[in-house]
């Protein structure tokens, strides 16, 4: 035992590398399984001092935070001063220059959005921008592109012509894998894609709107064609929250260009409706446009008239998210996307009933079109 | 095995007897000649589980794209501000809100705390909703915030101060039994619910982690708060609030009775109600049996000690960001027939997020009287005031009766052994004494109250 002993001391004195590689190799085994990405866990001894470690502690090599710098050219010692009273939200939007809040939750990247985004004739330097894309590789592709569109645009605008505002938010929460049309409608995913859906929208309203925001905006990314003065023409109405009608252009059967309605979440309280969701279980959500759940609502999209005035208005209890628009103090006071079902609604139509329920109407524009992509 | 003699120079064959190689140093042998494979293969292994390591826990990386030369496009990752247990080591900025109406008297003990908080404080933004205030409020507290910002101490300075000015026009007074008498809980509760939102709303930013509520007349509060409350990693947490009284009414009181677990009575009472109805917890009008995060505190209970709440009060909140980000809210409305916080809570816990209290973690609101303790305080000052003037009239009257009158007792306490002592009484009148009862005469000398009647002539 002894002797052994002494052995191994020889040993090690002799060849100490020999001595170092099993030891090595502990330390390395320990330090792979059992380390977390952090570069330091410091159970220092200042913590008998206070009662937590302030030692910073860093993010990874791999992980490092890039996002815009948080904290620049703050104004007096970071104290600034809003007056929220002096705030107005009036039908004459431009002469007051109140400023607009345009809010796209983008799952894919369409130029023409794009083009027809940049055609709008509101001034340009009274309008911010957000955006939120989701988290997962096509994400990235759209990123890619928005942001080519962006550099693009902002190297060839006058300084005067240029967004006020331009937000770009990633998604915390992972999305949906598919974003097929054909899976993107199917019933049995419409509830958790939609309350997906309205988390995005949620993450995106309540950190872009600020203190000056007057109005905003929801315009879907596949809406491609509407009037250049889209936001003039609506905010005229002077309405807490107003819906477009949101059609589609396709070819018939005659090969002749025609239009046809695409959105159906803009709708009319019906009795059956109520019916059909007073039998319903807490959990489950009514939604529009499935032969399973006739609801016999009224819908917008079917109220189109070519010939009447494109300024009747319609009271509506539910609406869809394509060209919306908004008061910013409906947000404010709470009015947000349910993610779950609120009186069996989610995502905008759920906001549409809670906007009702903080006592605000909700009107939509028949006659007034916008048009969705055709895939 | 072969016996073999080992030759080195530091032992002889002819020194010791001759041995059998130990197992261990055949191993070593081994370990000798192939050093140079097993090097290799170390390296191997390590940059195998390196790449193990990288795929099993590296989260995948997205794109991000580079606006830096933009000064007015910004790019946020969401997920980069989820909110970890020990944010204050990883620069998590925390929003702090602070709904202030009439508050300037409580300012001064407010920003007596805020010096007082332990985590970083240039992490900290802070946001003040100033509304319907007849005092100055603003400028107390514009006074308050320079002073701090323009402190010699860098580390005593705040992140971004953000100052909001909005009315909502208050219906209700703002006297302690104005605000918390039962017919004007509804009412008052949607219009807190709207200013709260009002505040969150325009102040959040997407590079916030956490977001913190903290009424200003808070008396109490450990300087450790924020990492007292973050570092349990729940997404909505709220510690235990009580209030001091004066002795008279017994010490200390449970404050706030907003923060519950929803009981089967508390969902019956729900049912009945209809749709724009609002439960208030803490008001007989409306039983519900519900267990109240107050009412469980022991005072030598662990802190650490978490309770799952259903409804929560607002003095003190911390939630993570995400909660607010995506929807939750204080509704102005009636939800599950409850607003404000407490259907703040509820709304939590509906989107999926956990909703907890800390029953033996305390902080202290400031006592404020009730009409009714104002009633007993008044005619507590006027019998002080009764006592006064009642020992000033005893004073004087004690001075007089000194005056006007001798006191003769102690002379005649002498003098009255002397006037006895040759007197025998007994031959003017036969005493006699009846001893029959002497047994059943029994005191106590350990009672103080019980003694021989003093008999002194």
């Amino acid at each position: 035992m002894v002797y052994s002993k002494q052995m191994i001391i020889r040993q090690i004195r002799r060849k100490p590398l020999l001595a170092i590689g099993p030891i090595a190799l502990l330390l390395v085994l320990y330090l792979f399984l059992f380390r977390g990405s952090d570069s330091s866990s410091s159970t220092s001894a200042s913590s008998k001092k206070t009662k937590y470690s302030y030692e910073k502690k860093g993010r990874g090599w791999f992980s490092k935070n890039k996002d815009s710098i948080i904290l620049q050219d703050l104004p007096q010692n970071h104290i600034s001063h809003y007056d929220l009273n002096a705030l107005t939200t009036s039908a004459n939007a431009l002469e007051n220059k109140e400023q607009v809040l345009i809010l796209t939750p983008m799952s894919k990247f369409l130029p023409q959005y794009w083009e027809n985004l940049n055609k709008l004739t509101y001034d340009h330097s009274l309008i911010e921008l957000g955006f939120i894309i989701p988290r997962s590789t096509e994400g990235d592709q759209v990123l890619k592109q928005l942001e080519s569109a962006i550099k693009k645009q902002l190297s060839s605008l006058k300084e005067t012509e240029k967004w006020k505002k331009i937000t770009i938010l990633r998604q915390d929460s992972d999305s949906l894998k598919s974003q097929l049309e054909k899976d993107r409608h199917a019933l049995s995913v419409q509830k958790e894609r939609r309350s997906m859906m309205a988390l995005a929208r949620n993450s995106l309203v309540f950190t872009t709107i600020s203190p000056y925001t007057s109005w905003c905006l929801w315009l879907d990314a596949d809406i491609v064609e509407s009037s250049p003065t889209l936001l003039q023409d609506m905010i005229a109405h002077d309405k807490a929250v107003l819906s477009a009608n949101v059609y589609q252009r396709w070819t018939d059967e005659n090969n002749k260009p025609a239009i046809r309605p695409y959105d159906f979440n803009n709708w009319v309280e019906s009795d059956e409706g109520l019916k059909l969701a007073s039998q319903l279980k807490d959990d489950e959500i009514v939604v529009e446009g499935y032969a399973e759940m006739a609801t016999y609502r009224p819908l917008m999209a079917h109220f189109y008239d070519a010939n009447a005035d494109a300024n009747t208005e319609m009271a509506l209890d539910g609406v869809g998210g394509g060209a919306l628009l908004v008061k910013a103090d409906v947000h404010r006071d709470g009015a947000m996307f349910p993610s779950f079902p609120f009186y069996h609604l989610i995502e905008t139509e759920g906001f549409a009933k809670m906007a009702k329920r903080l006592g605000y109407e909700v009107f939509g524009l028949p006659n007034y079109l916008v048009y969705h992509y055709n895939e | 095995m072969a016996r073999t003699v080992e030759v080195t120079p530091y032992e002889y064959p002819n020194d010791k007897p001759s041995y059998k190689k130990s197992e261990f140093q055949q191993l070593l042998k081994i370990l000798n000649t192939y050093k140079t494979n097993i090097a290799v293969g170390l390296i191997t292994i390590i940059t195998l589980l390196s790449t193990i390591r990288l795929i099993l826990f590296r989260p995948t990386t997205y794109y991000t794209p580079d606006f830096s030369r933009l000064p007015n496009v910004q790019y946020f990752d969401l997920d980069h501000y989820t909110g970890s247990p020990d944010g204050w080591q990883r620069d998590e900025r925390v929003l702090f809100c602070v709904p202030l109406r009439d508050a300037a008297a409580h300012l001064p003990m407010f920003f007596g705390h805020m010096r007082n908080v332990t985590y970083p404080h240039n992490l900290i933004d802070l946001a003040f909703l100033v509304s319907d205030s007849s005092d100055d409020t603003m400028g107390s507290l514009e006074a308050h915030l320079k002073a701090i910002q323009s402190d010699p101490d860098v580390s005593m300075r705040f992140g971004e101060i953000e100052i909001y000015e909005k009315d909502f026009g208050q219906v209700i007074g703002q006297g302690f039994s104005d605000r918390h008498g039962f017919a004007a809980q509804g009412p008052r509760r949607k219009l807190m619910a709207r200013a709260r939102n009002w505040l969150w709303s325009v102040a959040i930013k997407p590079y916030h982690s956490f977001v913190y509520w903290r009424d200003a007349d808070v008396e109490t509060v450990p300087p450790t708060i924020l990492e007292d409350l973050m570092h349990h990693d729940k997404d909505v947490i709220v510690p235990n609030v009580w209030r001091p009284l004066p002795d008279w009414l017994g010490n200390q009181q449970p404050y706030d009775l907003n923060s519950w677990q929803e009981s089967d009575g508390g969902l019956q009472l729900a049912e009945g109600l209809d749709e724009d109805a609002c439960i208030v917890e803490g008001y007989v009008e409306y039983q519900t049996w519900r267990p109240h995060l107050a009412y469980l505190r022991d005072p030598y209970g662990d802190p650490e000690v978490e309770m799952d709440l259903d409804g929560i009060g607002g003095v003190s909140i911390l939630t993570k960001a995400r909660v607010f980000r995506t929807g939750s809210h204080f509704p102005a409305f009636s939800f599950e027939k409850h607003a404000e916080t407490e259907a703040f809570g509820k709304l939590s816990k509906r989107m999926g997020y956990s909703v907890v209290g800390l029953p033996h973690y305390v902080i202290w609101h400031i006592y404020e009287p009730s009409s009714d303790d104002l009633k007993h305080m008044e005619w507590m000052a006027l019998e002080e005031v009764k006592q006064k003037e009642e020992a000033k009239i005893r004073k004087v009257y004690d001075k007089v009766w000194g005056e006007a009158f001798d006191d003769v007792q102690i002379a005649w306490k002498k003098e009255r052994d002397d006037f006895l002592k040759n007197t025998d009484m007994t031959a003017l009148r036969k005493i006699e004494v009846d001893w029959s009862d002497a047994d059943g005469f029994d005191i106590d000398a350990n009672k103080k109250d019980e003694h021989i009647a003093d008999f002194n002539p």
